[in-house]
């Protein structure tokens, strides 16, 4: 059943022309133009209870857009939103009891006071009762240590606790659906695994629905089994993360780094892609040849210092799918250079 | 519909949130010392002696200078116009549209909140002291002390409506420093904070008497020193009431404008 539903969703925005020059400046105080720039052109997808959807997008794609009318502080210039039921712009305060926030890059907490002032009043803001909020707080506690700080000002958290401080403040109020803006921005590696595992864990005990935007491959990876890619405010991609693994798993690169030559490099089913101080990024498909039958072609001519093969990743893969488009990418490889 | 309880909270955390700044309450008492000082003196020298100056008594404007400093104290303790500029430079605001409450009265209770503690670590003692050692003219009828609270409490609303609403024009400005300054410039003249109506030139006088700023300090203030009397409190309460309701159509209908610019242009 599908909890979210978004429909030939549209965004533009009316900016500003700005002028150059006195002369400008003095046209735009009187009349101004505006231009129109489309954040988000017709994305349509639905997320089922308990989907854990990794929405991703380089920056400026319209993920950030999305999400405001999700949550309903943006009216969509077109198309349909509907948040468990209710469209979210039309009833903002109905729509912010059944979702829960967190943005990472900053913090819903009150800046002054100890974690747990900003806890109770969320208790208030949200209407929860007695019994509940000390459930909550307990298993949040208990998960998330947030005892260590609870009673330190949240100015003097370190990210990584201001991060746990504020999820578990999105939550209090069981939401379901649950809506992660960059989660693990900034947070050292054992924070971040602290982090996905607290995520995965209330995905799968309490069925909460979460959508999450990231940068981060590692989250993607471990968090999502479906992923919606987009970019220019376009849907590129929407389906499930393996299918774009093993599609664009097939690519290998190898990094050679080769001695003094002068010969160029000439190879056969397998390009360069990058050239850097005497080291060559080789990209080759694992169906057309072997890692050996390339190091075999540039032996014959060169003589190999050091070389890597590197298992594709998903940010290379998201990077090409972003460059090229998602049908574009099994086509023969183009060569770009310095890229 | 009316959440009494989570505004309520609100004023709660907020004062707790002072407790936090305990610097930063012995600064403003100590800016509100000098200018109360610098206030007292100007007037001193103004009245040079005399006993009465435009049927006021050099005693009765002392009143009214201690009384206003007083005042300012607790209107300088809400949350300050340059504060809700920021928030909505920050998105800090926006971002409370999607909590289920209403914004300006979130920041009108935890004013409440903060101007309460303000008000009980440093204003009220100070000032107790001052009654009491300073040669002022207080009302002996309890009724006017009365008066005077009520009148002061609707000026504070004002205060906030205004301050409130002309922070959020910010929404809808590039730069605001002219904001500021007309902001800046009513409530130090035409509030009458620190020279009262009655010295005003006729025409400045007039223009003041239908702006809504003499409900912040001059009503309250003459109130207490007597200057105004009898059945003119209530007309004069009356008028602050008129220009509370005024005022705070005006924010809601900034405050309208300015979430409904937020949800179609982002902010």
């Amino acid at each position: 059943m599908a909890i979210i539903e978004v429909d030939q969703l549209m965004k533009e925005f009316k900016v500003a022309k700005r002028e150059t020059g006195f002369l400008g400046a003095m046209k735009s105080l009187v009349k101004r133009e505006f231009y129109t720039k489309h954040a988000v052109k017709d994305v349509s997808f639905t997320v089922d209870k308990g989907e854990m959807v990794g929405y991703i997008g380089p920056n400026g794609a319209g993920k950030s857009t999305t999400i405001k009318m999700l949550t309903g502080i943006l009216v969509p210039s077109g198309g349909t939103v509907k948040v468990n039921g209710i469209v979210p712009y039309e009833n903002r305060q109905a729509n912010a009891k059944n979702i829960g926030v967190v943005f990472g890059q900053r913090t819903q907490l009150w800046w002054d006071l100890p974690t747990i002032e900003s806890f109770e009043l969320l208790k208030e803001i949200y209407q929860v009762s007695h019994s509940r909020y000390k459930e909550n707080m307990d298993t949040f506690t208990e998960i998330l240590g947030l005892d260590e700080f609870i009673n330190t000002p949240v100015r003097q958290l370190s990210l990584g606790q201001r991060m746990r401080a504020d999820i578990a403040a999105s939550l209090l109020h069981d939401p379901p659906i649950l809506f992660l803006d960059e989660p693990t921005i900034g947070l050292d590696v054992v924070a971040k695994e602290r982090m996905r595992t607290f995520i995965k864990e209330i995905n799968k005990e309490r069925d909460i629905t979460v959508i999450l935007t990231t940068h981060d491959m590692e989250d993607i990876e471990q968090l999502c089994k479906r992923m919606v890619l987009i970019d220019h405010g376009q849907k590129v991609y929407d389906g499930e993360m393996a299918v774009v693994k093993n599609r664009f798993g097939k690519i290998r690169t190898l990094v050679v780094d080769l001695e003094q030559h002068s010969k160029p490099l000439t190879l056969e089913k397998a390009e360069v892609f990058k050239e850097e101080a005497g080291k060559y990024w080789i990209r080759f498909n694992r169906e057309d040849i072997s890692a050996s039958g390339v190091i075999t072609q540039i032996t014959q001519t060169h003589n190999i210092k050091d070389l890597t093969v590197e298992e594709p990743e998903i940010e290379s893969i998201i990077s090409r799918i972003y460059q090229e488009g998602f049908d574009g990418v099994e086509q023969p490889i183009p060569v770009k250079s310095g890229s | 519909m009316f959440n009494y309880r989570l505004y309520w909270t609100f004023a709660k955390k907020s004062f707790l949130r002072s407790a936090v700044y305990r610097f930063d309450v012995w600064s403003r008492l100590g800016s509100n010392v000098i200018f109360l000082l610098m206030w007292g003196s100007i007037w001193t020298a103004l009245y040079a002696g005399r006993e009465e100056a435009g049927g006021v008594s050099f005693q009765a404007m002392l009143t009214y200078i201690v009384v206003s400093q007083f005042l300012s104290g607790v209107n300088g303790a809400g949350t300050p116009l340059w504060e809700i500029q920021e928030k909505v430079r920050t998105g800090d605001i926006s971002l409370e549209l999607m909590r289920p409450f209403d914004v300006p009265l979130r920041y009108l209770f935890a004013d409440f909140g903060s101007v309460f503690f303000y008000m009980i670590t440093a204003l009220l003692p100070l000032y107790i002291i001052l009654f009491f050692f300073m040669d002022l003219s207080l009302p002996n009828d309890p009724l006017i002390w009365l008066a005077f609270s009520f009148a002061a409490f609707i000026g504070f609303l004002i205060r906030y409506c205004i301050e409130m609403a002309f922070g959020l024009l910010t929404f809808f400005l590039v730069e605001t420093g002219g904001v500021e300054d007309i902001f800046y410039f009513a409530m130090s003249l035409l509030s009458g904070s620190v020279i009262p109506l009655w010295f005003f030139p006729g025409w400045l006088a007039s223009f003041a008497s239908y702006l809504p700023f003499q409900g912040i300090y001059y009503i309250p203030n003459a109130i207490f020193i007597g200057e105004i009397a009898g059945y003119q409190i209530l007309t004069s309460i009356g008028v602050q009431l008129f220009w509370v309701v005024v005022t705070y159509i005006f924010l809601r209908l900034v405050w309208n404008k300015a979430s409904q610019k937020v949800v179609v242009q982002g902010g």
